[in-house]
């Protein structure tokens, strides 16, 4: 098997308050593959963005990563200086935000934030630069790209900002995207064009993608594997097909039986009662026990760990009779 | 008693008044807004600049029956939550006329019906954050509508009036002691539900009442809305951008683009068989559970500018069967879908994706 381009290991994020500690990631793990779709869903607090913020090193006070390892090819990052961590960032990590009106500096052209990246990177000159920047406006899609390039971000339309914000992040050619809620500003004319053209690009140049959004439809069409969190954990893991179709987690169950979608038009939604925990209140054990159908004692005394079932990982001891009948 | 007096005739003629309210309850004919964008006076004086206009909503006209939901839907710039706007009166008509229950709220006329039919209407907005007074206790907010349309007068009626609402949207009657800030986005939107209800409303505009709800708050909300309907047989206006959404819970779609009614049909017809290219090219667009791995071709472009709208059908630079009668010519709605293309039979049977 190839190496991971990406392998996060028990990665563990805390934030130090008046209050005490809160832990907002703990205990996550996974890897991403060259040329992989990683998909990261869950709802508005379940750490999703902040895991992606925590591989990039961008986690400011009083947050901080509190254990576990964040490798790039085999190698960590996470205990490097800032220094060090500055120079990844944008050349071995590209990254994508939800708005890309604010990713942008409203004050400078469009050609100087692409030349200014592109010669951070790499020792180009000015004008093999500016090729360079018009060549990624050709590619991202964006018509007529001499005359665009000197365009400021107002001038351009969510979707063609967006087409430039992926611009920018492949300008150093990265080995891994980190894309955090990518199309969730845009209409769903313009989401399905950013979404195809992302997949296309990553595809071409084996690059690396984690894909933290909140909608599943977008995960369905574009992601290969797909990670559900729920409370600052990994619920489930697998491949997309098997999560979306057969979600094994009570939590996943429910999320995908939330969704309306335009299949089926059945008569009610699942609901799951209740809403996520707040990180001062996470209960013992599994997270998901007070809102969970199926629960039963051993979810209120331990918190279950990733079961491998089939291609997937559940944490959740529904799945752990093995072992139950083995002890 | 009366029945009994009245003739046969009589009868006859009364329930022939009756017919067209409950066919449609609400009544939107031509609604036009157009906005003022042009530059200040001196500017334009200077520079010899015309006025400039946006037509916001550009003549959309349908009907809702009482106990339907009708949808809106549309991307962002179509006019659609204008359109919410000015049906509830919220802001003002440049043209055409809105009707509920046979009053008109547009025309100046009858005021005084229309400050009666105020109490039946009422609006659920997007952002329950935004939509709550936060200095105000839940009671409060839900007391309001009744202390302003003197539904009830005393302190006691009016506390088990809010403890009924507050349950009869999944909260407890003990909540109503606190503030907003102390709820979750989805009860926020259920207490915005209880206050739209409290005035015993009939008609309820919702303008994406779920979009800035999780996706298992929003099942919740959903649900909800449903279920007081069939509860209390409500009508609702929803508009939405989300076409999953909507499909749980239209039972007419009405698609808007560029300020125009694209296409308006029955919920299951329009997914089963979408005619107008715009809703076939929405409908293809929307990333979906089931569609794992699916290769799609997305429509190139994005919608124009209402300012500066495309000459003839609005949706021509996007379309697929443009010829140069679209380009020209504005086609007017027939059957429930505006564009030549249809109109001419251009345009073939649509694969449809979904399984009706």
């Amino acid at each position: 098997m190839t190496q991971p381009v990406l392998s996060v290991r028990n990665l563990q994020v805390e934030f130090v308050t008046r209050r005490g500690i809160l832990r907002a990631i703990d205990g996550v793990s996974f890897d991403i593959a060259p040329g992989e779709v990683l998909g990261v869903v869950g709802e508005s607090g379940a750490g999703k963005s902040l895991t992606g913020t925590a591989i990039i090193g961008l986690i400011d006070p009083p947050g901080r990563i509190a254990g576990g390892e964040v490798l790039l090819q085999g190698k960590r990052i996470d205990n490097l200086d800032k220094e060090s961590l500055r120079k990844i960032r944008g050349k071995r990590i590209g990254m994508i935000f939800q708005d890309p009106l604010t990713s942008l500096n409203p004050l400078f052209k469009v050609s100087e934030q692409l030349v200014e990246t592109i010669q951070t990177h790499s020792d180009m000159n000015g004008s093999q630069a500016r090729q360079r920047a018009i060549d990624l406006l050709t590619e991202v899609g964006i018509p007529a790209p001499e005359k665009r390039i000197d365009g400021y971000p107002h001038e351009f339309s969510g979707g063609m900002r967006q087409r430039v914000v992926i611009a920018l992040a492949l300008a150093a050619e990265p080995e891994l995207i980190i894309a955090d809620e990518p199309t969730t500003a845009l209409d769903v004319s313009v989401q399905a064009q950013i979404i195809t053209l992302l997949k296309k690009l990553c595809r071409e140049r084996g690059t690396a993608v984690m894909l933290v959004t909140h909608d599943m439809g977008v995960i369905a069409e574009t992601a290969d594997r797909v990670a559900v969190m729920y409370a600052g954990r990994i619920a489930e893991i697998g491949p997309v097909r098997e999560v979306v179709q057969h979600a094994r987690h009570p939590y996943a169950k429910g999320l995908m039986g939330a969704i309306p979608t335009l299949e089926s038009a059945s008569e009610r939604l699942v609901q799951i009662p209740g809403s996520m925990p707040r990180l001062t209140a996470i209960p013992a054990g599994c997270a998901f026990n007070p809102r969970c159908g199926e629960v039963f004692a051993r979810c209120h005394a331990e918190r279950p760990l990733p079961i491998r079932v089939g291609q997937s990982e559940v944490a959740c001891w529904l799945y752990d009779k093995g072992k139950e009948a083995a002890a | 008693m009366k029945t009994t007096s009245m003739s046969a005739p009589e009868m006859n003629a009364s329930s022939k008044i009756i017919l067209p309210t409950s066919e449609a309850f609400v009544t939107v004919r031509e609604l036009k807004k157009q906005f003022d964008v042009s530059k200040p006076w001196l500017e334009r004086t200077i520079e010899r600049a015309p006025k400039q206009f946006l037509k916001a909503v550009d003549g959309v006209t349908f009907d809702i029956r009482k106990g339907e939901t009708f949808a809106l839907v549309g991307e962002s710039g179509s006019g659609k939550s204008t359109v919410a706007r000015m049906v509830v009166g919220l802001l003002p008509v440049s043209g055409g006329e809105v009707m509920v229950d046979g009053i008109s709220m547009t025309a100046t006329a009858d005021s005084a019906a229309r400050e009666k039919l105020r109490r039946r209407i009422q609006m659920i907005f997007q952002d329950p954050y935004a939509s709550l007074n936060p200095r105000w206790r839940v009671s409060d907010i839900i007391a309001e509508p009744i202390k302003a349309f003197n539904l009830l007068s005393s302190p006691k009626d009016i506390t088990d009036r809010v403890g009924e609402l507050l349950t009869l949207v999944g909260l407890s009657p003990l909540d109503g002691v606190k503030y907003p800030h102390q709820f979750s986005g989805g009860q926020r939107q259920r207490v915005a539900i209880a206050r739209a209800l409290a005035s015993d409303a009939e008609f309820i505009v919702c303008d994406e009442p779920t979009s800035a709800l999780d996706v298992s708050v929003q099942a919740q909300i959903l649900n909800l809305m449903r279920d007081l309907q069939d509860k209390m047989g409500l009508t609702y206006l929803f508009i939405s951008h989300n076409l999953a959404v909507v499909r749980h819970m239209a039972s007419t779609i009405g698609v808007m683009y560029l300020g125009r009614l694209a296409e308006v049909s029955p919920a299951k017809e329009m997914f089963r068989a979408p005619r107008h290219p715009y809703t076939r090219m929405l409908l293809d667009a929307v990333p979906d559970l089931g569609m794992t791995g699916r290769a799609r071709t997305p429509v190139q472009g994005e919608i124009p500018s209402p300012i500066n709208p495309p000459s003839g059908c609005t949706f021509h630079p996007r379309c697929p069967l443009v010829n140069d009668r679209c380009r020209a010519e504005n086609p007017l709605p027939i059957a429930g879908v505006a564009c030549h293309a249809v109109e001419e039979g251009r345009i073939g049977e649509m694969q449809s994706r979904i399984r009706a």
